[in-house]
């Protein structure tokens, strides 16, 4: 088997690797969109879809199915280049971030591969550059579609997400100070030398906060979802959606959900590695991982489920003057931690 | 090869900036800035730059524009049409040329700076492209040698922001003939 | 005029995390109980003699229906569901109905031809579901509305029980 691997060419297992993960993450999201109906079921005194398979397992298969044989509808005076263009903004953006996430170690004999799609040097600026790109998605998509209630969706994801991008990047920013490095990987190495996850330091668990919150508002999500709230916008950005292209927002949404619980995890709580247990074998390594994305992605369905939305000034109000600013103080204290602690070893 | 995709994507580049001119709706400016910002940024990866790149379409692609955006969505500055129109109006009169022989002449100038500067470049005294695209090397130009410059940007960049928001308070406070709050 | 008093909010309350940390509880206790929800195809609401479903016919242990195609339950009928059509029979009722039909798209199951009718030909069965592609298959015919005795017997006897208890206080 051993040496089977090795003498692979390396771009098999490249191809193999993209084809795990990105498939991963999309059957990720296709299995968020059935988790989400039957963890709110389930909070609300419901069995949730049962219809399809068993416990209603096949429902996202007839959703997409559905999806595709439905009408396309675009409206008269939208920019048909622009509303073509947007969902694959919205997609595209969200499911290129999953590449440099190191999801753990494939250890075949002596053989070890790394387990994410890319090492880059510069991994989270790679994540936040393209983070931050699928917001595109949201506001074309909404202007293009040439209706009131679209255009104000994209309006509010605009703002809300370039408020909120920032809270995000200082959050982000103390854990680098902390670790001494962009790249992920190295960020997993650093947690499992120390034998501490950040989220177990005092400046760490502020930032998990911090970014917890943040990163709820830069996927659009509840209580922060206005880019889509119902009540007032009808669908928000992507009201004059139909068929396969309202999918794609779907799609996005819940990839970028799925990013967002495995950089929450890499972050915070040592990726791959497992408590009290130095050298467990390769595959407990990315079960942890997996089981610890799984808890933020349900975090995500529990709390949309549990809280109301905010109002859009409570939000600003979160974002610009009680997120942002114990976001700037904690990285100045981390970085003048770390600036003299380095200093007097 | 990465000769033959610096080339294509400096034709984007130029395509793209040629768009935000041309654009009839602003919309179309702002779409045609994007696709040059992406096209630099590629060519920064090309020749090896990833933190520059990857700082590019961070700040340029993903907070300015979307600023952009934000705007002219709010200001509602005419509708965009169902497709793309180019306007030629923008390179025609006598303020256009002049406006386009300035930006000759200066575009010129850089480039025989940048011309003249490699050539006298010595390795004594280029900087080490490999040092420099580093995080540690770009941080160690941006706070050692370069900076003053850099606080006195930021110092510009602060006075502006007062400057705008004192400005846009004053405003307020006049249409409504009340105090802000 | 209605002065409502703010109740003054606690730190915890204007922090709002805790807060948040209690509803994402109750939230999750939640999670775990059973559901209420009825199952509908599968677990049918419970019926019995007092529901009052569609009309059908009763076919008498002869296998005849008792109707003689009298009409009191058409005139009766507020929605003018039923049509019928008499005909001779050889049979000792002399009359029977050559078409009997009730359309269930106007039925409104007032049981009005239960009440109506003198020979106990028609009873509200506890049927509730309808469902079809056409109109045209809504409309039941004679064969459609047949139902043997026995389905029906608690209706039966819950309707003489009524009228019973209605005679005695007269």
């Amino acid at each position: 088997m051993e040496d089977f691997v090795k003498e692979l060419p390396v771009w098999v297992l490249w191809v193999a690797k993209v084809a795990i993960i990105f498939g991963g993450l999309v059957a990720t999201a296709a299995l968020m969109s059935l988790a989400e109906r039957k963890v709110s079921a389930w909070m609300q005194y419901r069995h949730g879809p049962n219809r399809v398979g068993p416990f209603g397992l096949l429902q996202p298969l007839a959703d997409g199915i559905k999806f595709i044989f439905k009408e396309e509808l675009i409206p008269a005076g939208a920019n048909k280049f622009l509303f073509r263009l947007a969902p694959a903004l919205a997609a595209i953006p969200a499911m290129m971030t999953i590449a440099v996430i190191p999801i753990g170690t494939i250890q075949i004999g002596e053989t070890k591969i790394p387990f994410s799609i890319a090492q880059v040097d510069l991994g989270i600026m790679y994540m936040l550059a393209l983070g931050g790109l699928s917001v595109y998605g949201a506001i074309l998509g909404g202007w293009a579609s040439n209706s009131k209630y679209s255009l104000l969706g994209g309006l509010r994801a605009s703002a809300q997400m370039i408020s909120y991008e920032l809270t995000l990047i200082l959050s982000i920013l103390v854990v680098v100070a902390l670790s001494g490095s962009l790249d992920l990987g190295a960020i997993v190495e650093a947690q499992r030398v120390n034998g501490l996850w950040n989220v177990f330091t005092p400046f760490g668990a502020l930032a998990f906060v911090l970014f917890t919150i943040a990163s709820f508002a830069e996927t659009n999500r509840h209580p922060f979802d206005f880019a889509e709230c119902e009540p007032e916008l009808v669908g928000g950005f992507h009201t004059e959606y139909s068929a396969m292209r309202f999918a794609l927002f779907f799609l996005g949404e819940y990839c970028a959900m799925t990013v967002m619980a495995c950089l929450n995890t890499t972050l915070f709580f040592g990726g791959p590695s497992v408590p009290f247990w130095a050298n467990a074998p390769w595959y407990v390594g990315i079960l942890a991982f997996l089981i610890k994305a799984g808890f933020f992605l349900f975090l995500f369905i529990w709390v949309r489920w549990t809280l109301p939305r905010f109002r859009f000034d409570q939000l600003m109000r979160l974002g610009w003057k009680v997120a942002l600013p114990i976001a700037l103080a904690n990285l100045l204290v981390v970085g003048a931690w770390v600036a003299f602690s380095t200093k007097g070893s | 090869m990465s000769s033959i995709l610096f080339y294509i994507l400096a034709l984007v580049a130029l395509l793209g900036a040629a768009g935000v001119i041309l654009a009839k709706s602003p919309m179309g400016s702002v779409i045609s800035l994007l696709g040059t910002f992406f096209a630099l940024a590629v060519i920064y990866l090309l020749a090896g730059f990833q933190f520059l790149a990857a700082a590019q379409i961070l700040v340029y692609a993903g907070a300015i524009l979307v600023l952009f955006l934000f705007v002219i969505m709010l200001l509602n500055l005419g509708a965009m049409g169902s497709r793309f129109e180019l306007s030629f109006a923008p390179l025609q009169g006598g303020r256009a040329r002049l406006a386009g022989a300035i930006a000759v002449a200066l575009a010129l100038v850089g480039l025989i700076a940048a011309q003249r500067t490699t050539l006298a470049a010595t390795p004594a005294t280029a900087p080490d492209a490999k040092a420099i695209d580093g995080l540690e090397g770009i941080a160690l130009e941006l706070f050692g040698r370069y900076s003053l410059p850099f606080q006195a940007v930021s110092v510009l960049l602060l006075a502006t922001m007062v400057a705008v928001i004192v400005l846009a308070k004053r405003q307020r406070a006049g249409e409504h003939g009340e105090e802000p709050r | 005029m209605v002065v409502v008093q703010r109740k003054e909010l606690t730190l915890a309350e204007r922090l709002y995390l805790p807060e948040v940390l209690r509803g994402l509880s109750l939230t999750f206790r939640k999670f775990f109980e059973k559901p209420i929800t009825r199952q509908y195809p599968e677990q049918p609401l419970p019926t019995d003699e007092v529901t009052r479903g569609q009309p059908r016919l009763v076919v008498k242990d002869d296998g005849n229906i008792a109707c003689v195609s009298c009409g009191m339950c058409e005139i009766a009928c507020p929605a003018y569901a039923i049509t019928i059509d008499g005909g001779e029979t050889d049979r000792m009722i002399e009359r029977e109905p050559k078409k009997f039909e009730i359309d269930m798209l106007r039925c409104i199951l007032c049981g009005f031809c239960e009440e109506a009718c003198p020979k106990d030909a028609i009873f509200m069965s506890n049927e509730l579901e309808l469902a079809d592609y056409t109109r045209a298959g809504l409309v039941y015919d004679i064969e459609k509305l047949k139902r043997p005795k026995s389905a029906l017997q608690k209706r039966i006897d819950y309707v003489y029980r009524l009228n019973n208890r209605w005679r005695s206080k007269q």
